[in-house]
């Protein structure tokens, strides 16, 4: 439900980032958005797209790459890719696995004219 | 058409407000809570069993989040703590600037305990970081035993996690341990207390677990 806050930080991330860089117009903003970062794609689009209109960001596009959760276990060894945060080692078992990945919620990259 | 490389978290400002936080708990020597639930899981209730046994050798402060109303704070007040209570209007979670702006009323050099009670949501509050110490997650039995799998990101984050409202438990479908199994495959670090606000079960076994966090606070 703060998708809105999340898109307007993208946007003055993008935006000051632009501007240091003597940029006039941003044409795309890449992000990667773990499977854990309590974000719906679809809301954060919609927000975006609503704030975004008079600024330098008017025609970006939003760049999305969901991060799955990766998980290591610490008895095994196994690595594996989990559905669902209910870290049971798909191996053997164990609860004692560690997680790699999937609370990512950053932005990477922007292209700018 | 050119490239920017910029690597940041979206949240980033809020991270930056929380570790100023943090730092600043540390230096002041508080321990601090991050109390979060869904709505109506007793979060106000544990407040006022735990704290009123606790007031006389503590100096406590509240901060209570709610989209509108004073009414937690008053209850918090009722006990003799001090509370100030944030208004978020439609926001689902609380955020640093918002917690830094409320120490304004406590004076920081005599406050060994800070609660801050989060906004009823087992969702938003999990992403944004308070510079807490910990957050500690409550579960009432009536929301079912599966809660703890169906929002796990708030599990994930968590250090404890209460089951509350137990003396309901021979009215209720409610598996106790099956609820604390699903807790361990998300987080098997968390500890666990059972409670109830009720019946005054489980509350000192709780109020231990705060005591001690809050001496080893001191210490360091």
């Amino acid at each position: 439900m703060h998708e809105v806050g999340i898109a307007q930080s993208i946007l003055d991330i993008a935006v000051e980032n632009a501007l240091n860089n003597r940029a006039e117009v941003i044409n795309k903003i890449h992000l990667k958005i773990g499977r854990l970062a309590a974000v719906e794609n679809d809301a954060l689009l919609f927000a975006f797209d609503a704030l975004k209109e008079d600024t330098i960001a008017e025609n970006a596009l939003l760049e999305i790459e969901d991060i799955p959760i990766k998980g290591r276990c610490t008895d095994c060894e196994h690595e594996d890719i989990y559905d669902e945060i209910f870290f049971s080692c798909k191996k053997c078992g164990s609860y004692k696995v560690e997680q790699l990945t999937g609370e990512e919620l950053n932005i990477t990259e922007i292209e700018v004219d | 058409m050119g490239k920017i490389n910029i690597e940041e978290k979206v949240l980033s400002k809020n991270i930056k407000k929380a570790d100023a936080l943090r730092e600043l708990f540390k230096e002041k020597g508080v321990f601090v809570l991050n109390l979060v639930s869904s709505p109506g899981s007793g979060k106000t209730s544990i407040l006022e069993s735990t704290l009123i046994g606790m007031k006389n050798e503590y100096n406590i402060g509240v901060i209570e989040g709610d989209l509108q109303t004073e009414n937690d704070t008053e209850r918090i007040r009722k006990t003799g703590i001090d509370a100030v209570q944030i208004n978020t209007g439609g926001a689902c979670h609380l955020e640093a600037e918002g917690i830094g702006k409320a120490l304004e009323n406590f004076d920081l050099d005599k406050l060994d305990f800070l609660v801050i009670e989060n906004v009823g949501n087992l969702v938003c509050p999990s992403s944004f970081d308070l510079g807490e110490d910990c957050k500690v997650v409550v579960v009432s039995t009536p929301e079912g035993d599966d809660k703890p799998a169906k929002y796990p990101s708030m599990i994930h984050v968590s250090s404890a996690m209460i089951v509350n409202k137990i003396d309901l438990l021979d009215y209720l479908d409610f598996d106790i341990q099956k609820c604390i199994d699903y807790a361990k495959g998300i987080n098997p670090d968390l500890d666990f207390f059972n409670v109830s606000c009720k019946t005054g079960e489980g509350i000192g076994t709780w109020t231990d677990w705060l005591t001690k966090q809050i001496s080893d606070k001191k210490s360091h």
